[in-house]
């Protein structure tokens, strides 16, 4: 028996879960799951407490957040552009959202990116994404609807994505 | 579910497969290993001389790297060359003088990032590939290249002598660091950079919040001076260590003979300049508070803490990176990312002159500027 095997059988259930979200922050494969492995590094060390008081898997998702804000605070990596093809029949609608989202979220202030994460596609509450990020409710609202604006702006041909009235009713 | 949570959840869904339980466990270990060797060598750096560590000196692979005589830098002449055309024959760096360089890049990925190669290009606009340099690790990232504030000195991670090695562009001499550091345990996101005369490395690793302390060697006596944890290397010039802690924010211009001390900022500033040529004063962005509509870049004095003026930059996007003094008043600014557009900054009136348009290129590594992969 290894010290290290509830660690190990974590990991490997709730992994695949955790890379999604560290994909959505970073927008790269390999930083991903640098940003990741990096954590989980320091979750070893603290595994003992954490499985036995804590909840592993909220604290892993804050530490994810946190250090990916702290990494893009540095000199940003930059990543091979690709021009977003015109609509064509090569491609559906839905896979062109897809790039074109992409490198929206790429243009976003970290902060702005990691609360579209946490509240459109982890679905958090306000309180919920403030505990995570560590800041106000009013300051996640605030970046929420700038990162939204900004999103809008960047990328107009995204305007039916962030039509829906959940998202209207955060940032008209 | 709102069509935005589907876009995003298509992109969730090409996240790689990942199995990272024993990677993780062996980070850890490697991490507490070089934890632990590190508070042995400070204890005896401690004992014996002072904080300063003396390792194997330095091997000339040919002769002294950069044999210039350490007066003040001029500064830098920023080319204003076109983008590199990509598709042109790339020539192999040769063994002889090329010319200082104007800046690094990655070739772009066309394979999955398996081909990376590191490419310089020089002041006079020839491009070379430097295969020597390693330019990334299995799934990791870029493992970057320094290059030094006058253009001539560049450093490099060779997988071949499993260290750095600087060189010196106008004699085409190479120094290989004895200090080996094994290519898996290259930290991830490692700093790099390198002395105008090349005489001084340092790296460090920000992306681990001080698990690794950085490190500043000097290539002449192999000294190798630990640097303090929380603390990353921003620039070196005229003998003296620019350092700075994110966010709380601290600066410490740190002699590379050691001593000074770190002065405390009031506010969150990030993205620091080099030293102005008047020795006292840098430029950072200003980070304090809610995220700022326009880029505003903030004159500090680094002796005393003070804010001296604020500078907005109304012309340039937010996205800036302060680099070397071209003159008492005029700051380089890289603008935007990805891309590698520069500006000439006037910090007594904002207005910004562009300078040189690299393009969009991958990983663009500039002179003078600690790098980051």
């Amino acid at each position: 028996m290894d010290r290290h095997d509830g660690f190990r059988e974590f990991v490997l259930a709730r992994q695949q879960a955790l890379m999604r979200t560290a994909y959505l922050l970073t927008g790269d494969a390999h930083l991903a799951e640098d940003l990741l492995q990096s954590v989980l590094a320091k979750v070893v060390r603290q595994w003992a407490k954490l499985s036995r008081d804590g909840n592993p898997e909220a604290y892993i998702r804050k530490a994810l957040v946190n250090q990916y804000t702290s990494w893009r605070r540095r000199p940003r990596p930059e990543l091979p552009s690709a021009e977003v093809p015109q609509h064509g029949a090569s491609y559906d609608d839905a896979t062109l959202d897809r790039m074109v989202l992409r490198q929206a979220l790429a243009r976003l202030a970290p902060k702005q990116r990691a609360v579209i994460v946490l509240r459109f596609w982890e679905d958090l509450t306000e309180a919920q994404a403030a505990e995570v990020l560590g800041c106000s409710i009013g300051n996640v609202k605030s970046q929420t609807h700038r990162a939204l604006t900004r999103l809008r702006t960047i990328a107009p041909e995204l305007a039916h994505l962030l039509s829906d009235p959940e998202i209207e009713e955060v940032a008209p | 579910m709102t069509r935005l949570r589907q876009a995003l959840d298509g992109i969730a869904a090409e996240a790689p497969l990942v199995n990272l339980a024993d990677a993780a466990i062996a980070r850890h270990r490697r991490r507490r290993l070089v934890t632990t060797s590190l508070a042995t060598v400070a204890l005896a750096g401690v004992m014996g001389a002072g904080g300063v560590v003396m390792a194997t000196p330095w091997r000339p692979a040919a002769e002294p790297a950069v044999q210039v005589a350490p007066t003040a830098p001029t500064a830098p002449t920023v080319p204003t060359v076109p983008a590199v055309d990509r598709a042109a024959v790339v020539a192999d760096l040769p063994e002889g003088p090329v010319g200082r360089l104007s800046h690094a890049y990655q070739a772009t990925c066309e394979t999955g990032c398996d081909d990376a190669e590191w490419r310089v290009v020089t002041s006079d606009g020839k491009t070379y590939r430097v295969p020597r340099a390693l330019a990334r690790t299995a799934g990791r990232p870029a493992v970057p290249v320094a290059i030094s504030r006058s253009g001539r000195a560049l450093a490099y991670y060779s997988r071949e002598a499993q260290a750095h090695v600087v060189r010196d562009m106008e004699t085409g001499a190479e120094v290989v660091s004895p200090v080996k550091v094994p290519e898996a345990e290259i930290p991830r996101g490692a700093m790099l950079l390198v002395s105008d005369d090349g005489r001084y490395v340092a790296f460090d690793d920000p992306q681990e919040f001080g698990d690794y302390p950085g490190v500043l060697i000097d290539t002449r006596t192999g000294e190798r001076t630990m640097l303090k944890r929380d603390f990353e290397p921003v620039a070196i010039k005229d003998g003296v260590l620019e350092l700075v802690r994110p966010v709380k924010t601290d600066l410490w211009l740190m002699p590379v003979t050691g001593g000074g001390e770190p002065v405390r900022f009031d506010g969150v500033f990030v993205r620091f300049s080099e030293v102005a040529p008047d020795g006292r004063t840098v430029v950072a962005l200003d980070m304090t508070g809610t995220p700022k509509q326009e880029p505003v870049l903030t004159v500090l004095d680094a002796k005393t803490g003070k804010a001296l003026r604020k500078v907005p930059a109304p012309a340039l996007a937010v996205d800036l990176m302060p680099t070397v003094w071209l003159s008492d008043t005029e700051v380089t600014v890289r603008n935007g990312a990805p891309g590698g557009r520069l500006y000439a900054v006037d910090i007594t009136t904002g207005k910004a002159r562009p300078l040189a348009d690299h393009g969009e290129v991958l990983h663009l590594t500039l002179p003078g500027r600690a790098t980051s992969s």
